[in-house]
């Protein structure tokens, strides 16, 4: 259960505009080619598959949190007691 | 942008807007071209009879027998925005009773990708041709239409008229003998 609960789930600040920015780059590329190739070859159909597999590519490169957009965490500043002295024990960094 | 699902929505919402834009693009693109053609439509054999129209009230009215010689290529008309046509033959005239009167004699849905070259021997209509009254016999000036209408997979759904219509009369006299 510990194992479940230490796998990492969220995306930094850095890490979600890049997944945003990379999803809708692919899925406005796959519609333009599949708007271009539809044209082509006089079928409309293509262009929705092309555009779905697009949709699946981005989904599966963005949805899930993956490393790579955890790469900047914040850098917090360590908690204060109450009293305004920094706390020892909580050095921990994400 | 901080959870898989609003992930989900947000890509998923954006790959809909980005399909919409597309359509739009495809509807975009066909919308001015022009669909008319030609069309040549002859009648072989034409006939009229006086009989009970046992579908209205019972009362004899004009019903017209006609065979038609039909020929066009609609081959060039389908295009990534067409998913069929839906072809009618309309004979229209005008009687005492009604300055227009309009009935469809036969109509045909082709599908792209079936065979669009029509060529048609006296061939008989598929709907019967009844006037609602006695405007058929000795009528000089029917005149046939073949039309069609464009079903799209986005956009309008308009009726064409082929450029090339028929006209005819019809005889004199009753026919009663059976055809």
């Amino acid at each position: 259960m510990d194992y479940f609960k230490n796998i990492p789930l969220h995306m930094d600040f850095d890490g979600q505009h890049k997944a945003e920015r990379l999803s809708r780059i692919i899925i406005t590329l796959f519609g333009i080619v599949g708007l271009i190739w539809g044209y082509a070859i006089q079928q409309f159909s293509q262009t929705v598959y092309i555009l779905a597999s697009g949709f699946f590519l981005a989904g599966i490169l963005t949805i899930p949190p993956w490393p790579m957009y955890r790469k900047k965490p914040l850098n917090w500043q360590p908690a204060r007691n109450s009293d305004g002295t920094t706390s020892s024990k909580s050095k921990k960094k994400k | 942008m901080h959870t898989v699902l609003q992930r989900g929505n947000s890509i998923l919402a954006y790959a809909l807007s980005v399909l919409a834009f597309l359509t739009f693009c495809c509807f975009i693109s066909t919308v001015f071209l022009n669909y008319t053609t030609n069309a040549e439509i002859k009648t072989i054999k034409v006939v009229v009879k006086n009989v009970p129209d046992f579908s209205a009230l019972r009362e004899k009215n004009d019903l017209g027998f006609l065979t038609v010689d039909l020929q066009t290529d609609l081959t060039h008309l389908f295009n990534w925005n067409v998913k069929q046509l839906f072809l009618y033959l309309t004979a229209e005239y005008e009687t005492p009773n009604n300055v227009l009167n309009q009935v469809v004699l036969w109509d045909k849905i082709i599908l792209r990708g079936e065979n669009a070259i029509l060529n048609f021997k006296n061939m008989n209509t598929k709907y019967y041709f009844w006037d609602d009254g006695n405007g058929l016999k000795g009528n000089k000036n029917i005149t046939l239409t073949l039309s069609w209408n464009i079903i799209p997979n986005a956009g309008l759904l308009p009726n064409i008229f082929a450029s090339g219509s028929h006209s005819f009369k019809f005889p004199v006299e009753y026919t009663s003998s059976r055809m």
